[in-house]
């Protein structure tokens, strides 16, 4: 008798765990690994992706850390993760180039409508306390607004964390605007912790800051910030043969061009799911959307799950844009 | 929820969470405050740390401008000197030529030095506190669970207090190099007073020693190997945490490193990071030597 019990509470118990198998069996969305970089947009996109894939398209979706030269390693020598949602293609230009003439790798498009934007920032009130400096050159014949802060007798320009792409291109543009000679040095800040502490350090004194930054950035939403301009245009081809080049001889004074940020998947996942990779070929957004989504993170000191629920809620109409009606549905009713 | 929750009702099911807004108005309103203080107390932390920046501005400058051969000499006559070994002075001084060998001399040069001031302070802070846990057992009470969480707590956490209130560069990273190496400097120092024979500390009472005389006549002599071994820990986590301490600025071997993971550049991360191995055995191989030295006329002086 208690072997019957046993019996039928076994066989509740597997029909019961049977059941959502089951109602996953007829989509035909496999698993995908996505990597969630570690910095904030890219993150953020991430987990749009992951909601967007499992609730519009019932994927299995896995989110892997990642960075930059991490990730792209990753994925062109072992083809993993799947998907690298936000990837600036500047960092990784000629090695992404081989890879995709290999049939490894594929660029799929461009997340960033807007592209990602360079620069070398100082903050708003500085800029309103300071009309007549309008421009990099300018500002860099006051070494003595920006005190470096190991040695305030010289200017400080705060770069890019140790082993960043815009280390290179920040050193060369230095070197190119001879700015040592006009008494600035360049500040290292370590880690974007570092950079971005920085910003937060002359923010809560109200004091002056100049350095590299990027956009779209939880920091920039935070802090207003104005981006310096160069006296010179962009001159695209001096900047990717020597701007960003390690040691480049003789660097001369460009703006930044916009960066190019892209969608880039696996060729395994190009071939093995389309369902996936045709949300991915639609999918992009524009700097004013993510620097919002940004801001209120930082501002709520949100998760990047939170930011993405967060953007559903808030900006139908942009991802309303990117799905089907039944894709649009699921993904409403999951919010 | 994918949760199945064992059919329990939902208020056992979860656990029990303060909820969203009021998180967020409490982390609003401590990070708030925290920025507030900063503000208020800039003109202060600046004047503060201002000599400390110069001092450490000065030893780095002496530590990398003095002509290599100098320092190579001094940093093995220091080695022979503690441990009196030539296996020990020998080992150091080809780790050192290696080190330049592989065009990494500056670098170690910035790291020695921040390592050689966060030791200094660490043990002029940690000594005083040690001796005051081991002498009354409520500041041991107090400072033992202090001491468990500075030593727990990732020492990433310590970055973000310092950098928003003291910025990027050597001074928050030394700040942040002291909290995580000081711990051990105060436990052992605790440990190696309270481990002084009590007939020692008798008969030094029956000489009629002040409280004074006791404490640097009797316990700390008798103390010391122990307090050597406190001295070789924090050495020890000063050199591990100066490369963390490159998150904000720190130059020396820590920033390659750091640069290193960010490019995958596996041969310059392993040689920066054998760099720091071979300081590091050299350090502690020393120090050890001088602390058993220092046991060896314990135990004569016992007989």
């Amino acid at each position: 008798m208690t072997k019957l019990v046993y019996a039928s509470v076994l066989a509740i118990a597997a029909s019961a765990m049977a059941a959502p198998a089951f109602a996953q069996d007829n989509q035909e969305c496999g698993r995908v690994t996505i990597a969630e970089m570690n910095w904030a947009s890219a993150g953020v996109a991430a987990w749009v992706d992951k909601i967007v894939l499992e609730e519009g398209f019932g994927c299995q979706v896995e989110l892997v850390t990642g960075d930059t030269m991490p990730t792209f390693t990753s994925m062109n020598e072992r083809g993993q993760p799947d998907v690298a949602p936000e990837l600036w293609i500047n960092a990784v230009k000629d090695p992404l180039e081989a890879a995709v003439a290999e049939g490894r790798l594929i660029t799929l498009s461009e997340i960033l409508t807007d592209g990602g934007v360079e620069g070398w920032w100082v903050p708003a009130y500085f800029a309103e306390a300071n009309p007549e400096i309008t421009s990099v050159e300018q500002a860099l014949q006051h070494p003595d607004l920006f005190p470096a802060p190991e040695n305030a007798a010289r200017g400080g320009i705060y770069t890019c964390p140790a082993g960043w792409a815009c280390q290179i291109t920040t050193e060369n543009l230095f070197r190119a605007l001879d700015a040592e000679a006009q008494g600035f040095d360049l500040v290292e800040t370590g880690s974007a912790a570092g950079l971005d502490g920085s910003i937060g350090n002359a923010y809560a004194r109200g004091e002056p800051w100049l350095g590299y930054y990027w956009a779209p950035t939880a920091v920039l939403g935070m802090y207003d910030m104005v981006m310096l301009p160069f006296e010179v245009d962009v001159d695209e081809q001096h900047f990717v043969e020597c701007i960003s080049v390690v040691g480049c001889p003789d660097p001369q004074v460009t703006a930044y061009p916009v960066a190019e940020v892209f969608t880039v998947v696996t060729q395994q996942m190009a071939e093995n799911n389309p369902v996936a990779v045709g949300y991915l070929e639609t999918r992009a957004w524009g700097n004013d959307t993510v620097n919002a989504i940004l801001a209120w993170q930082m501002e709520n000191q949100a998760t990047n799950e939170d930011a993405a629920w967060w953007f559903f809620e808030n900006f139908p109409e942009v991802w309303g844009a990117w799905l089907s009606d039944d894709a649009r549905t699921s993904v409403e009713s999951a919010i | 929820m994918a949760s199945s929750c064992w059919g329990l009702p939902d208020f056992l099911c979860g656990a029990p969470e303060m909820s969203g807004s009021a998180m967020r108005a409490m982390r609003r309103t401590i990070d708030t405050g925290f920025r507030d203080m900063v503000r208020g107390a800039s003109s202060y932390i600046d004047a503060a740390t201002a000599p400390v920046q110069s001092f450490l501005n000065t030893l780095e400058g002496l530590f990398v401008n003095t002509p290599w051969i100098v320092v190579f000499l001094v940093l093995v006559g220091i080695t022979w000197g503690t441990s009196r070994s030539w296996k020990i002075t020998a080992g150091a001084g080809v780790a050192l030529i290696g080190i330049g060998w592989f065009g990494l001399w500056n670098d170690s040069m910035i790291t020695l030095s921040m390592v050689t001031v966060c030791t200094l302070v660490a043990v002029i802070i940690g000594l005083p506190i040690g001796i005051l846990t081991a002498r009354s057992d409520r500041a041991q009470r107090i400072i033992t669970p202090v001491l468990d969480v500075m030593q727990t707590m990732p020492s990433f956490v310590y970055l973000i207090p310092v950098v928003v209130i003291f910025g990027i560069g050597k001074v928050p990273g030394m700040i942040a190099v002291v909290i995580y190496a000081m711990p051990p400097m105060i436990r052992l120092t605790n440990l190696g007073i309270r481990l002084v024979d009590r007939e020692a500390i008798e008969a030094a009472d029956a000489f009629g020693s002040s409280e004074r005389q006791k404490l640097w006549n009797v316990q700390l002599p008798l103390a010391l190997p122990t307090l050597m071994t406190g001295v070789n820990q924090t050495i020890m986590m000063a050199l591990s945490m100066v490369v963390v301490a490159s998150m904000v600025g720190v130059g020396g071997l820590g920033r390659n490193v750091l640069q290193a993971i960010n490019n995958q550049f596996f041969t310059i991360g392993f040689l920066n990071g054998f760099a720091l191995v071979a300081i590091a055995i050299t350090f502690d191989r020393a120090s050890q030597a001088y602390g058993k030295r220092l046991q060896r006329h314990k135990e004569v002086s016992d007989e």
